[in-house]
């Protein structure tokens, strides 16, 4: 069977076994496991808390949300500084989530729909909570380590993300004293901590480096207050993203009142936007044979030539290039 | 750096410069400084207003409750989706996109009320008459009730009931009064069909709940299904952090979510692929034999 009989092949094509595989009775049969809850027919509890009985005690969101990913009740006070940050987090204008409800809404879509995608614009820029929260963990592992000054550490690490859009300190927020308030609010309820110290540090060397004016931005005090308020990043970077997530529903609102669904094939793009290869005929599948032929590099040296040739084909994703984690690295 | 949007709206939402962001005319720094909370923004933004501490408190009772709700579809697919180990915001959006016309309908629900409510008014009937109008119209069509029956709390969900006592003793209206008529009504008439009694859901008495507090159907919907978010980001989470990732690992002491042993295959059954040469025969064959028809989804 052409291919299939090739002798490198790992076993006999013709000869393998069908069906699907027998219930393995040797294990546990599978189950939802799970720390976070559990339901029956009569409860739903969720780290050993029934939901029911916490929202008649007077609890709310804020504090399941401290239950779920911490498994803990809040201090009041960190109850606030949850609000807090929030509160700020809650609404952006036609910022990047807004915008991709707005989208996906334009299509007549469900409002599940838009919603459920605005949270897709968080990234490792936009919203960068889990690369900005690795970053934090990694110099105070670092300090620990090395047992030098925390401020010549973060000096260092500043240093070569100082146009690190998950710095957490730019010059985003000069003019507006939002992220600078919620510091102090967190210093003022007493839930600042090591994180919150650690972004000062930051803010001091960035502004020392930079040679632009820098201050601290909203991935910065939102990030170290929720750091300090003991949610991880991952966590943070979830909570936070849902929150404008409830937003995003209203822009999905205002777009179905506003505007008119958009149809396929609607939008147009200006010729004068347009900078690829200049019109040209499309060539029969006879000429095929002649004008395409095929690239495979046989050399290193080939291959980095035709790599960096890509790399000139805009919208390709050769010019993209990201760091992996490097097993030789030791923090 | 540009900050300019990416596309042009008149927006009645908010407004965002390098000072001051501002949601509906209130500077959002300022109200987060005032102690307004979570809260107190989903009024605003919805709603166009501060609302009043008592229905603050409700929505805070009903978010509170509303959050976790353990193992449910938008739950598995934030588990199914986190098991490729993607960034978490796509397990956390694939969950609350998991909310349709089964898992919270709100927004059905809400729209339901409304048609009724207004016909109540139009034809000068009372809320309690046209719940009952409802229930008929609705059996009599053969379509299910919104706002009725769960398939896992079988004795009525555990928030439901004190949801609609919550509502009582804070904000109670005339979608209360409809619901509770629907409700009444609707076991009614299966008790003399014989059939057992169906307790309020959590959009039944959610919803309802939310309407009273002004909420938009859409805004209703949009508040229950993006809260579960928050849950299934910790279910998520959780999985990632403490679960094997693609859910298969022979190595696990319990069978997992995608062992092949999971698979129950119903489908035709193991078949010759044809060789090219055979092949429009073949298909001709099978097209006009119409076997294939009993499997098209």
């Amino acid at each position: 069977m052409d291919n299939l009989d090739d002798p490198r092949l790992m076993y006999n094509y013709r000869t393998r076994e069908q069906g699907t595989i027998p219930m393995d009775e040797k294990r546990a049969r599978f189950q939802w496991v799970s720390e976070v809850a559990y339901k029956n027919v009569h409860r739903i509890v969720a780290r050993g808390y029934d939901t029911t009985e916490l929202v008649e005690q007077g609890y709310g969101l804020t504090d399941v949300l401290f239950i779920d990913f911490q498994a803990r009740i809040p201090l009041i006070e960190e109850d606030k500084m949850l609000n807090y940050v929030m509160v700020c987090m809650f609404e952006d204008g036609l910022s990047s989530p807004a915008n991709i409800a707005r989208i996906v809404g334009s299509g007549k879509t469900l409002l599940t729909q838009a919603a459920g995608s605005s949270i897709l614009a968080f990234g490792h820029a936009y919203g960068a909570f889990q690369t900005f929260g690795k970053m934090l963990d990694g110099i105070l592992a670092r300090q620990a380590k090395e047992g030098k000054p925390l401020a010549e550490v973060v000096e260092a690490a500043v240093k070569i993300r100082l146009n690190d859009p998950a710095l957490g300190v730019s010059s985003l927020m000069l003019k507006d004293p939002m992220a600078k308030r919620m510091i102090a609010r967190a210093e003022k309820l007493g839930v600042a901590g090591k994180y919150v110290s650690l972004m000062k540090e930051m803010v001091k060397a960035a502004q020392k480096l930079s040679k632009e004016p820098v201050d601290i931005d909203l991935l910065g005090a939102m990030g170290a207050v929720m750091f300090d308020l003991g949610f991880t990043p991952e966590a943070t970077w979830c909570i936070l993203s849902v929150t404008r997530a409830f937003a995003t529903g209203a822009h999905y609102c205002e777009e179905n009142e506003q505007e008119e669904p958009v149809r396929l094939g609607q939008t147009l793009t200006p010729k004068e936007w347009y900078d690829g290869p200049a019109d040209r005929p499309v060539p029969t599948l006879e000429e095929r044979k002649s004008v395409a032929k095929a690239i495979e590099a046989q050399t290193p040296d080939e291959w980095k030539k035709i790599f960096l040739e890509r790399q000139k084909i805009k919208g390709s994703g050769w010019a993209i290039v990201e760091e992996i984690d490097d097993p030789k690295r030791k923090i | 750096m540009d900050r300019q949007p990416l596309f042009k709206r008149k927006t009645a939402l908010s407004y965002k410069t390098e000072e001051q962001t501002i949601v509906r005319g209130y500077n959002v720094s300022d109200l987060a400084e005032a102690g307004y909370t979570f809260y107190d923004m989903l009024f605003i933004l919805f709603q166009n207003r501060i609302a009043a501490e008592n229905e603050v408190d409700m929505l805070r009772y009903e978010t509170g409750e509303f959050l976790e709700h353990s193992m449910s579809p938008s739950a598995v697919s934030a588990i199914g989706v986190i098991n490729g180990r993607p960034n978490l915001p796509a397990a956390v959006a694939a969950s609350v996109m998991t909310f349709g016309s089964a898992h919270g309908p709100g927004a059905a629900h809400g729209y339901m009320m409304h048609k009724y409510i207004e016909r109540a008014r139009v034809e000068g009937k009372s809320i309690e008459e046209m719940g009952k109008i409802l229930v008929d119209e609705y059996m009599d069509a053969g379509l299910a009730v919104m706002g009725l029956g769960q398939p896992q709390h079988l004795d009525g969900d555990p928030r439901a009931e004190p949801t609609h006592i919550k509502h009582e003793q804070l904000c109670s209206g005339v979608y209360l009064e409809l619901q509770r008529s629907i409700e009444k009504h609707f076991n009614a008439r299966r008790k003399k069909e014989g059939k057992e009694y169906v307790a309020v859901n959590m959009i039944g008495a959610g919803n309802t709940a939310l309407a009273e507090l002004g909420f938009s159907p859409t805004a209703a919907w949009c508040i229950g299904c993006v809260c579960r978010g928050f849950s299934c980001a910790a279910h998520a989470t959780y999985t990632m952090k403490k679960g094997r990732a693609w859910g298969a690992s022979k190595r696990e002491p319990m069978v997992q979510m995608l062992d092949l042993s999971m698979i129950k295959y119903v489908g035709p059954a193991d078949r010759e692929v044809p060789s090219q040469a055979e092949r429009q025969a073949y298909a001709k064959k099978q097209k006009e034999e119409g076997e294939y028809k009993k499997w098209i989804i």
